[in-house]
């Protein structure tokens, strides 16, 4: 069963790397583009020259080809062959490494059912919609036993429905293969649904490597911070659950209202841009919705973010540079501020911060 | 008149150009005669071995040219545009100086020894199969290669690490994926070698039914003024030239960029 060790890797922008990612263990790397998160799964797969050295399970691959690696991967533009079948491309890796007729069926129809793409058996890839595609690459990349597996942006192509339905299933699918994994990942949120563990790169460095929650409620660096949107984070300091699948939190003096999952909550992280800022008092029920006061602007580029005392909470939002300019703000003065419900998220509490 | 009827226009004017000239070889068209010099056993043997000389002189030129285009399509390497570059040789020089350049190699003392030890070029078959391989294997790399191009490497990446060494990568995809570009590049090969004419005069010589291709024959009845003699055989070579081209669009379901 590999582990993957990566030693001083150093290519284009990659400064040094050193990164392990355990038997099994579903690792996503997530970063701005041009960060070298493709870079680091090209060299994994062999497919590109670079200094330093990589290990699976102890033994160094350096000089091993790529077709000799054992690595599957799921490119971001999954260039099924054109040429082939459905079915053909998923037998291609085991015709390649000369794997008896009755395994490659057996195999082929195996997948083909896990993934539910047995219906597309004989199609070729152009008559395939974005999410077949997606399945059929994936059925192909892990078909010859491989036991690695690299994902190169999985799910970016596809619909924000079609795109979650598959990480879950994607992610279930890994867990049963008992496979290590890389996945990059331009968004946080689909790489914590899958990830054991998320890496975060910037420039060719990796800025922080932890658990998901830690990512999202702990970052480590202003980059890492910047990168996941400067959420608020708020400790929990009560919570009572209410009769309609929702949980009120009280933090300070404020009373927030969350979609309840059966979790013990201990801080809840509001990204920016999903509090809302109004000069007048909005209609409808007032649930997450509060009155305070523009402690501080910081105008940037294109939008400004501007942070807003609410009863002894500070929280900071963000606003178009547009509408900033339409609503006429300024430091001290009252506005009504509206939190999304649906965009909270929240943890329970990590296992080494558990009472 | 509007720009896109001028355009219309002038290809029309130059396909006039072509039926026209075509059509004045009719003007000495007598029937019992066209007949006559069709199975005359000179002409018999002209087509006879133009199409074979051709037909060797394209395997050779493709078997050649698959793996160069290749090489040229996908990696980079000391000299590579140079190669490129010697490629339109045989588009810039004309086929009479290539042909000229051949003979002048033969008579240096490397080219007389393989004359002596190895093939007799000079006034030979093997000649007509050299001047044609020389005159066609730089295009014939260009239009596989052009091929090829079309083909993303990243096939090949996929490929890679599905356990596919480079050869059968190249084999099972790049090569599979290539095949109409490479079938037409033979087609359209095979129809230069058929039409060839100035390298393989000087080559192989113009002696009757030994090295007299369809376009050789044309200049020696042209050249003992047997115009009625000369507009067959040129008829004939359009007939076999038109015919391929047809071929090949059929073959390839769109026009062949030659």
């Amino acid at each position: 069963m590999p582990r993957i060790e990566l030693k001083n890797i150093t290519k284009h922008i990659l400064k040094e790397i050193t990164l392990t990612v355990e038997d099994r263990e579903i690792l996503a790397l997530v970063g701005p583009n041009g960060s070298g998160k493709t870079t680091i799964l090209n060299i994994i797969a062999g497919l590109t020259d670079y200094k330093g050295e990589v290990f699976f399970d102890g033994r160094n691959m350096d000089k091993t080809p790529p077709h000799m690696r054992g690595v599957g991967y799921l490119f971001q533009d999954l260039a099924l062959f054109p040429h082939l079948t459905v079915a053909s491309n998923i037998a291609y890796g085991l015709k390649m490494q000369h794997y008896p007729e009755e395994t490659i069926t057996a195999r082929v129809d195996d997948l083909m059912n896990a993934l539910h793409i047995k219906k597309l058996r004989e199609r070729y890839p152009q008559s395939l919609s974005g999410g077949e595609k997606q399945r059929v690459a994936i059925a192909r990349a892990i078909a010859p036993f491989q036991k690695i597996l690299l994902l190169d942006e999985p799910t970016s192509s596809l619909d924000a429905q079609t795109s979650k339905y598959l990480r879950i299933e994607l992610c279930t699918l890994l867990k049963k293969l008992e496979i290590t994994a890389i996945l990059v990942m331009h968004d946080l949120l689909g790489a914590e649904e899958i990830a054991d563990r998320i890496a975060i790169l910037h420039k060719g460095a990796i800025e922080q490597i932890s658990r998901p929650g830690d990512i999202l409620f702990n970052p480590k660096t202003k980059m890492v911070s910047e990168f996941i949107g400067m959420p608020n984070i708020l400790d929990c300091d009560d919570c009572r659950i209410l009769s309609s699948g929702l949980i009120e939190v009280v933090s300070g003096n404020m009373t927030i209202v969350l979609p309840y999952e059966g979790n013990t909550i201990r801080k809840i992280a509001i990204p920016p841009h999903d509090i809302y800022i109004s000069d007048t008092k909005p209609p409808g029920p007032a649930l997450n919705r509060y009155r305070g006061t523009i402690a501080e602007i910081i105008p940037l580029r294109s939008m400004v973010r501007i942070r807003v005392d609410i009863d002894g909470n500070s929280l900071l939002t963000e606003l178009s540079a547009e509408a900033f300019d339409e609503m006429n703000l300024d430091i001290g003065r009252e506005v009504f501020v509206i939190i999304k419900l649906r965009r909270l998220r929240y943890v329970e509490e990590f296992e080494d911060s558990r009472e | 008149m509007s720009f896109k009827r001028l355009s219309i226009l002038f290809s029309v004017a130059i396909f006039c150009l072509y039926a026209g000239l075509i059509l004045s070889l009719l003007y000495f068209y007598k029937g019992p005669l066209f007949l006559e010099i069709i199975l005359s056993e000179r002409t018999l043997f002209s087509i006879r071995l133009s199409l074979f000389t051709a037909t060797v002189a394209t395997l050779i030129s493709v078997f050649f040219a698959i793996p160069s285009a290749y090489a040229l399509s996908r990696f980079r390497f000391p000299g590579r545009q140079l190669i490129d570059t010697i490629l339109e040789l045989p588009m810039i020089v004309s086929p009479v100086a290539l042909g000229a350049v051949v003979l002048i190699f033969f008579n240096t003392p490397p080219g007389a020894f393989l004359q002596e030890k190895g093939v007799q070029f000079v006034f030979t078959i093997y000649g007509i199969f050299l001047a044609q391989f020389i005159t066609t294997v730089g295009i014939a790399i260009r239009l596989i290669k052009a091929a090829m191009d079309e083909i993303p490497v990243r096939y090949e990446e996929v490929a890679r690490t599905l356990g596919a060494s480079p050869a059968k990568a190249f084999l099972t995809v790049t090569l599979s994926l290539s095949k109409r570009g490479i079938i037409a590049a033979s087609i359209l090969t095979w129809a230069k070698a058929l039409g060839e004419f100035g390298a393989t005069i000087t080559i192989a010589g113009s002696m009757a039914m030994k090295t007299e291709t369809i376009p050789i024959a044309i200049f020696m009845r042209l050249a003992s003024a047997d115009i009625e003699g000369t507009a067959v055989l040129v008829l004939i070579l359009v007939g076999i030239g038109l015919g391929i081209l047809y071929g090949v669009r059929f073959l390839t379901g769109r026009n062949v960029p030659v």
